[in-house]
C-alpha cells in the first residue's frame, strides 16, 4: 500500500529539483501537471489534488528548493491533509459500559466483517462483547453475523427480517446494561447515503439507541466517491472514525485519504484480509512515512 | 441520477459554447472540461484523456453542418465520441443454447449475489425458466443469501453449504441443468489479484464453458478497476458488465474504464436495493440524458410501464369534457406519475427541458406538495374522492386529522383541484373561452415551476 504514491512524490522530487533551483511556477507546469495525474491515478479524490497542489506551489513559491525542502513541504501538507482528533477505541468500554459502536456504510464494503474482527480485538482485550443485527434488510445479512457470532463464541441479539433496525439495536443494549456486558457493536444495512429515507432510518436508531462510537466503513477501492460518501454519513449522523475495508486489495490508498480529509475524523483501523486477525491499526506518522521516506 | 454530476458539468462545458463559429478557445477549455469531469467521474486518466483528445480534434477539424449550430454541432461530435465508447445499442445476453450459462465474477462486495437475484428475476420476466446456483463456499452465509433471492423470485435454487470447491457443487447439479432455459451461476468474491480466487473462477470456466462471463463491479470504484478488470478478463475472457449501485452518488466512471480494459459491453445497471431496480443499459439512451437532450424513448417506456391504459382513456375522455373529473382520478394520476420516478428524473427525460436549470430544491419541494395530497386523499371516503363538493368543515376536519396535517391542507387541496375543474371546463369550451384560459395562464393564475 502507498508504494505507488510515493513514487509519484518521489519522481515529483527528482524532476523538480533538476528543472529549477528556484521555484518558479512557470518552469514546472509540466511537472505539475504530471504530478497530479499520478495523485489522481492513485484514487485521491480531484479536491484533495488541487489542495496539495495549490499548497505545495505556496509554500516554495520563490524558494530555493532542494528534495529535502520538497520533503518537508509535503509532510506539512500530507500531515494536514490527515490531521483528525484520536480515538482509542480498545479503551472505551473502561470509560463507558457498555460502549455502543454503531457501523454504517454503503453495501458492499465489509461491514459485518469488519465488526467481527473488532469483535476478535475486542475478546482479546478481555471484553466481552455482544452484536446486535440491525441489517434486516439484506437477504441472509442475520445468518451472515451470526456466523460470525458463533465462530467467535458471542451473543448475538437478533429479530426478524423486516423488523424495525433500531428495535434489535435497543434489545441489544438492553441486554449487554442488564447482562453486565462491555461492548455492543450493531450492524446495519448497507445503504446508498443519497437515500433520504435509508439516512433518515438511520438517524432514528442514532436518536433512540444513542451510540458512543458511529465507525465509517469505507471500501479501499472507491474512488471519488469515498469523499462523497465520507461527507454524506457525516452530516447525516456524525461519524467519529472509519475503518477502510479491503487495504489489501489496493496498492494504492487514495480512499483512505480522501475519508479521513473530508471528515477529520480518525481511521481507526484498515482491513487486510479474510481473517480475524486481519486489522491493523492505522498510525497517521507511519503512513506518513511510508509515503515521503 | 446516474452520472448526474458528470452530466452536469458536460453540459456546463458545453455551454460555453455560444458563438456562432467554432471558436478554438472555447473548443479547448471544453475539452479540458470533458476531461475533469471524467476523471473526477473516475474514468480511468489514460482514457479520459484520449477521449477527450479526441473530441477537441474532430471539433476543430470537421466543418459543421449548415443547420447545425457551433454547439449543437460539438455536442453531436461528444454525443458520438462518448457512444462510440460505450456502444450504441443494448448489448443483450447469449441465450440462444439451452441451458444459457451466464457466470457472475467480480471483487468482494461488487454485489453479485444480489445482481444474481435481479437478473433471475428480469429473465423469468422475459419468460424463461431460470436456475441460481450458488458455488459461493467462502463468505458466511452467502448459501443462504441467494437461496433466501431465489425462494423471493420464484426460481429453483442449487448449492451445497458443506462443499468446499465450486466445481464439486457444479458436478452435483450440473445435470439438472438441462431443465432449464438460463442458469446463473454466483461465484466467491475477492481481490483479483488473489491466486486462490482466480484459480478457483478459472476451474468453474474450465468445466461449465459458459457463454456469458459477466464482470459485476461497484459504481464506485476508483482508479483501480482497470488492473481489476484486466485480471479477471486474462482469467475467463469477460464478455458483459454489469454496473451496480448507481442509485447513489457514484459516477460509474471506474466501471466504464473496466469495460474499455476488458473490451465488454455494459449490459445492465442495478440502481436499487429491491429486486427489480435492475435496468437494461442502453448507451444511446443514457449519453443523450448525460448530455442533456433528454431521452423520450425512456419516457414514453416509463410511462407505458406506470399508466394503466384503460384508466388513461376514461381520464382523458373526463379531462376533454370538462365533466366528471374527480379526486379520484386526480389520485390516480399522481400515482402513476410516481411510479415513473422522481420529478427531476422525469424532467431530464424530456427533451428541451433536460439540461434545464430547475433549482432542484424546487422540484422538491412540488414533489413534497404532491405527497400531501395522496395522504390527503388517503384519508377521505370513497364518496368523498367521487363526490369533493360534499366536503365541508366537518368533513375538513376529519380528514385533516386522518392524514397529520392541518385544516389549510385539504382547503389547499381542494382548491387546487376546483381550479383544474375551471380549466378543464374552458378547454372543452368554444375557442373563445380558450383565449381566456391563455390570458388566466399569462397572468400567473396557474402555478408555474419557478425558474422555467
Amino acid at each position: 500500500m502507498f508504494s505507488s504514491l510515493k513514487k509519484a512524490f518521489s519522481k515529483f522530487k527528482e524532476k523538480t529539483t533538476q528543472v529549477a533551483k528556484k521555484f518558479e511556477e512557470k518552469k514546472l507546469s509540466s511537472i505539475f501537471e504530471e504530478l497530479e495525474e499520478e495523485l489522481i491515478v492513485n484514487n485521491i479524490s480531484y479536491e484533495i489534488v488541487e489542495k496539495i497542489k495549490n499548497d505545495l506551489k505556496r509554500k516554495l513559491k520563490g524558494k530555493e528548493i532542494s528534495k529535502e525542502k520538497i520533503k518537508s513541504a509535503l509532510k506539512e501538507i500530507l500531515n494536514d491533509v490527515l490531521s483528525v482528533e484520536e480515538i482509542e477505541i480498545l479503551k472505551l468500554p473502561e470509560v463507558k459500559k457498555p460502549a455502543i459502536i454503531l457501523f454504517v456504510g454503503v453495501n458492499g464494503v465489509g461491514k459485518t466483517t469488519s465488526i467481527a474482527k473488532l469483535a476478535k480485538k475486542f475478546q482479546e482485550n478481555g471484553n466481552s462483547v455482544v452484536l446486535a443485527a440491525s441489517d434486516t434488510f439484506r437477504a441472509a445479512a442475520i445468518e451472515q453475523l451470526e456466523e460470525h457470532a458463533k465462530k467467535l463464541g458471542i451473543k448475538l441479539i437478533k429479530q426478524d427480517y423486516g423488523a424495525d433496525p433500531t428495535a434489535v439495536a435497543f434489545d441489544a443494549k438492553k441486554h449487554a446494561e442488564s447482562k453486565g456486558i462491555d461492548v455492543v457493536l450493531i450492524d446495519t444495512a448497507g445503504r446508498q447515503h443519497a437515500s433520504e429515507d435509508l439516512m433518515n432510518e438511520l438517524r432514528k436508531l442514532n436518536m433512540v439507541v444513542r451510540p458512543d462510537l458511529k465507525i465509517l466503513v469505507v471500501d479501499s477501492l472507491t474512488g471519488n466517491d469515498a469523499s462523497e460518501q465520507a461527507k454524506y454519513f457525516n452530516q447525516k449522523i456524525g461519524i467519529d472514525g472509519i475503518i477502510v475495508s479491503k487495504a489489501d486489495a489496493d496498492e494504492k490508498g487514495g480512499a483512505i485519504i480522501s475519508a479521513a480529509y473530508e471528515t477529520k475524523k480518525p481511521i481507526l483501523f484498515l482491513g487486510t484480509g479474510q481473517n480475524y486477525s486481519d486489522l491493523k491499526s492505522f498510525e497517521k506518522s507511519e503512513i506518513i512515512s511510508k509515503i515521503l521516506d | 441520477m446516474v452520472l448526474d454530476k458528470l452530466g452536469d458539468s458536460l453540459r456546463n462545458a458545453l455551454k460555453k459554447i455560444t458563438k456562432e463559429h467554432i471558436d478554438k478557445k472555447a473548443v479547448i477549455s471544453l475539452s479540458a472540461e470533458i476531461k475533469k469531469a471524467l476523471i473526477s467521474g473516475d474514468v480511468n486518466v489514460k482514457l479520459a484523456k484520449e477521449i477527450a483528445q479526441k473530441i477537441r480534434d474532430r471539433a476543430l477539424k470537421e466543418k459543421p453542418v449548415k443547420t447545425l449550430t457551433a454547439r449543437e454541432h460539438t455536442v453531436n461530435i461528444v454525443y458520438e465520441e462518448l457512444t462510440n465508447y460505450l456502444g450504441k445499442e443494448h448489448s443483450s445476453l447469449e441465450l440462444d443454447k439451452k441451458p444459457a450459462k451466464i457466470m457472475l465474477c467480480g471483487l468482494f462486495g461488487a454485489g453479485k449475489t444480489t445482481t444474481a437475484g435481479k437478473l433471475a428475476r428480469y429473465l423469468k420476466k422475459k419468460g424463461l425458466k431460470i436456475a441460481l446456483v450458488q458455488t459461493d463456499t467462502w463468505r458466511p452465509a452467502a448459501y443462504a443469501q441467494l437461496q433466501k433471492l431465489a425462494k423471493a423470485v420464484k426460481v429453483d435454487f442449487y448449492g451445497d453449504e458443506s462443499a468446499k470447491k465450486p466445481v464439486e457443487i457444479l458436478k452435483k447439479s450440473e445435470k439438472q441443468f438441462k431443465k432449464y432455459d438460463a442458469v446463473i451461476i454466483d461465484t466467491a468474491g475477492r481481490d483479483a489479484l488473489n491466486e486462490e480466487l482466480i484459480s478457483e473462477i478459472n476451474d468453474i470456466n474450465k468445466f461449465l464453458n459458459p457463454e456469458n462471463r459477466l464482470l459485476v463491479i461497484s459504481g464506485d470504484i476508483g482508479q483501480s478497476a482497470e488492473a481489476q478488470a484486466k485480471k479477471f478478463h486474462e482469467t475467463v475472457n469477460i464478455n458483459g458488465v454489469i454496473i451496480t449501485k448507481l442509485d447513489g452518488t457514484a459516477k460509474g466512471g471506474g466501471a466504464l474504464s473496466a469495460c474499455s480494459a476488458t473490451k465488454a459491453r455494459v449490459k445492465f445497471i442495478g440502481v436499487g436495493e429491491k429486486l427489480d431496480a435492475f435496468e437494461e443499459f442502453k448507451p444511446k439512451n443514457f449519453v443523450s440524458q448525460l448530455l442533456g437532450m433528454g431521452d423520450l424513448e425512456t419516457l414514453l417506456k416509463k410511462a407505458e410501464e406506470a399508466i394503466d391504459k384503460k384508466s388513461a382513456e376514461k381520464i382523458g375522455k373526463k379531462v376533454l369534457t370538462g365533466k366528471g373529473f374527480n379526486l379520484n382520478d386526480l389520485y390516480e394520476q399522481i400515482s402513476s406519475m410516481k411510479k415513473m420516478g422522481s420529478f427531476s428524473q422525469i424532467m431530464n427525460l424530456i427533451p428541451g427541458l433536460a439540461g434545464a436549470n430547475i433549482p432542484k430544491d424546487a422540484l422538491k419541494s412540488q414533489e413534497k406538495n404532491i405527497d400531501k395530497w395522496k395522504f390527503l386523499m388517503d384519508s377521505m371516503t370513497p364518496e368523498e374522492k367521487e363526490n369533493p363538493d360534499i366536503i365541508k368543515a366537518s368533513r375538513i376536519k376529519r380528514i385533516a386529522a386522518g392524514a397529520g396535517r392541518n385544516e389549510n391542507d385539504v382547503k389547499e387541496l381542494l382548491k387546487q383541484y376546483k381550479q383544474m375543474n375551471k380549466m378543464m371546463k374552458m378547454m372543452s369550451g368554444r375557442s373563445g373561452q380558450m383565449k381566456k384560459l391563455m390570458k388566466m395562464m399569462g397572468k400567473g393564475g396557474i402555478p408555474k415551476l419557478p425558474g422555467m
